[in-house]
């Protein structure tokens, strides 16, 4: 049923699109990460922001992925900021709600213990507010990876789509093994990468050692 | 080290909106002046301004009108920033940061003024000795392996990092055990002998207030200030019905823990040392009206008692017709102390000694109580 010989002759084009799957996530959650990063700015600026911040994020993360595509297309044509756009949308939402509860949950003995000490705010936020956050946030990122390695796969309707490119290539051709191989390699690819955030995240922040 | 300055508050204020005078944390027209090195503490109910006076020194809270003076100038005219590195801060809570070791939280405020790393390094290692934590054992242990009154010493290690003359302190010692609590105030007590910081303490307890303050400012809700004197002058004069019921109604016996044994008249002891003459002892023992010779060494140190029904009728006293002994109190003991030891001990008298452990007279417990009540009608 597995044909080997047809995993070796494509090993190269399974390695780049492995890559490609790779590249598609990690510039979807940076950048994801960087627009949700402004947005709660924005919101402990103003906090009236915050409902309608999160409202949009949630009617994106309500649209089907396909309709999104084919809502993008004639915009922005069969191209990787399509993909982008659409796999960037989906993060908002898990980003902006787990930054936010993770610096609600800053204990507020500690902030006003570094207000009295003087820490100004930008210093407060990133010396103290984010790095006590950061576990919270370390599991919205993990969620978000996972979430856009999944989601990665709908882009091949766009000619992107990393691994997704070959489970299609496997179903036009009618070929198990290319099928197989795009979704155990994607299925691999998002439980390596939670395992490996859930690790790098324990080792960025030991003293929060048996809290999570 | 830092020289402490004054704290001064002139006609201070805070109104907040939409409440009518006698709200919570509201402060009205709060004056006090709170000299260099001395420990003052406010006391009241909840609700009676005490955090919010605290919090307006390093401007956590802006006041609504007044000013508040550290030595000679006003903090509303100081950068924000610069200020509140300058005044050390205790919490209930502690504040510690989670994410840091013992030796970075304690460095916070040296690292913030751009100390390099290992003058910040030899500085934390120096507080951690003075607060009683071993700084090998502590210093890179994270905050949640600490018991609440090793934070607790950390918070305080932290507050006096940059060595400010001023430290504020919101119920520091409100969150640990009874026990724990009065080890942390004893430890406080004696580093504020060596650094003599200008401290401002706030907690609603008036015990703690009596033992921690050399001047004590008792406030009632609505923010007024009811009272400020020296713990005794609360104790033995209070200035209304409110600090007399909030001092309680065993005041008289809070004021015996301030009153030390050498502030009483002490009564002479006879005394006499073996081998002097029985027909002697006895005539000096008669002339007075305590049936006991005090038996001493060479140097005047008690040895123990000689009921006068035992000196025999010739010869020479011994050391062995001495049959009791009464507690040593030190010059120093509180009138508390030195009753609870005359309790406990079953005796009538203690026995006074100097710091050689020499006799300086006798205190009894009528002595103790009749000093007492003179402080209290004084």
């Amino acid at each position: 049923m597995i044909r080997w010989d047809v995993i070796s002759g494509n090993l190269p084009l399974i390695g780049q699109k492995l890559v490609e799957h790779v590249l598609l996530t990690v510039t979807a959650v940076g950048i994801g990460l960087v627009l949700s990063f402004l947005a709660v700015l924005a919101i402990r600026r103003w906090r009236g922001l915050a409902g309608p911040i999160t409202g949009i994020a949630g009617v994106i993360y309500t649209i089907p992925s396909l309709a999104l595509l084919a809502f993008l297309v004639p915009i922005t044509h069969l191209s990787f900021t399509t993909a982008e756009i659409a796999l960037v949308g989906y993060t908002l939402l898990i980003l902006i709600r787990n930054l936010l509860a993770g610096l609600d949950a800053v204990p507020l003995d500690a902030l006003e213990a570094a207000d009295a000490m003087g820490y100004g705010s930008t210093r407060r936020l990133w010396q103290v507010e984010l790095p006590l956050a950061l576990p919270v946030i370390a599991a919205g990122v993990r969620i978000a990876v996972v979430t856009t390695i999944g989601l990665v796969m709908v882009t091949a309707m766009i000619g992107e789509g990393g691994l997704g490119q070959v489970m299609l290539r496997g179903y036009n051709f009618r070929n198990d093994t290319l099928v197989l191989t795009g979704f155990v390699l994607t299925v691999a690819l998002g439980i390596g990468a939670d395992l490996a955030l859930s690790w790098a995240s324990r080792r960025i922040t030991p003293w929060a050692a048996g809290r999570n | 080290m830092s020289t402490a300055e004054r704290v001064v508050f002139e006609h201070v204020s805070k109104r907040y909106p939409g409440t009518g005078s006698g709200n919570a944390g509201a402060v009205e027209d709060l004056s006090l002046e709170i000299p260099a090195g001395k420990v003052c503490v406010l006391v009241g109910p909840s609700g009676c301004g005490k955090t919010t006076s605290l919090k307006m020194v390093n401007r956590l809270i802006e006041p609504t009108s007044g000013r508040i003076l550290i030595g000679d100038s006003d903090v509303a005219k100081q950068d924000v920033i610069e200020l509140r590195r300058g005044i050390g801060y205790v919490i209930q809570q502690v504040g510690l940061f989670p994410h840091q070791t013992v030796g970075e939280n304690v460095a916070t405020v040296p690292r913030l003024l751009g100390w390099d790393e290992s003058r910040r390094r030899a500085r934390a290692t120096e507080l951690l000795d003075l607060v009683g934590l071993d700084p090998a054992r502590y210093a890179d242990r994270y905050p949640s392996a600490l018991s609440g009154g090793e934070r607790q010493r950390v918070g305080v290690a932290r507050a006096l990092a940059a060595d400010p003359p001023v430290l504020l302190m919101d119920e520091p010692f409100g969150a640990v055990d009874p026990i724990v609590r009065e080890r942390l105030q004893n430890e406080l007590l004696r580093l504020q002998d060596q650094l003599a910081k200008t401290i401002l303490f706030v907690t609603h307890d008036i015990d703690e207030a009596i033992k921690m303050g050399d001047l004590v400012a008792v406030m009632e809700v609505g923010g007024h200030l009811a009272q400020f004197g020296t713990p005794a002058e609360i104790l033995s004069n209070p200035a209304s019905d409110f600090v007399a019921r909030f001092a309680g109604a065993d005041r008289g016996l809070k004021l015996l823990s301030l009153v030390r044994v050498d502030s009483l008249p002490l009564k002479p002891a006879v005394t006499a040392q073996a081998g002097d003459d029985v027909a002697d002892a006895r005539s000096r023992a008669s002339a007075d009206h305590f049936p006991y010779l005090l038996l001493v060494d060479e140097r005047r140190r008690p040895i123990g008692w000689i009921s006068q029904s035992n000196i025999p009728t010739a010869g020479a006293l011994t050391a062995d017709l001495a049959t009791g002994m009464s507690p040593l109190l030190d010059r120093r003991t509180t009138l508390k102390d030195a009753l609870a030891m005359l309790i406990q001990a079953e005796v009538q008298a203690g026995i006074v000694v100097d710091e050689r452990g020499g006799v300086l007279g006798l205190i009894t417990a009528d002595d103790i109580t009749s000093g007492a009540r003179r402080e209290v009608e004084a």
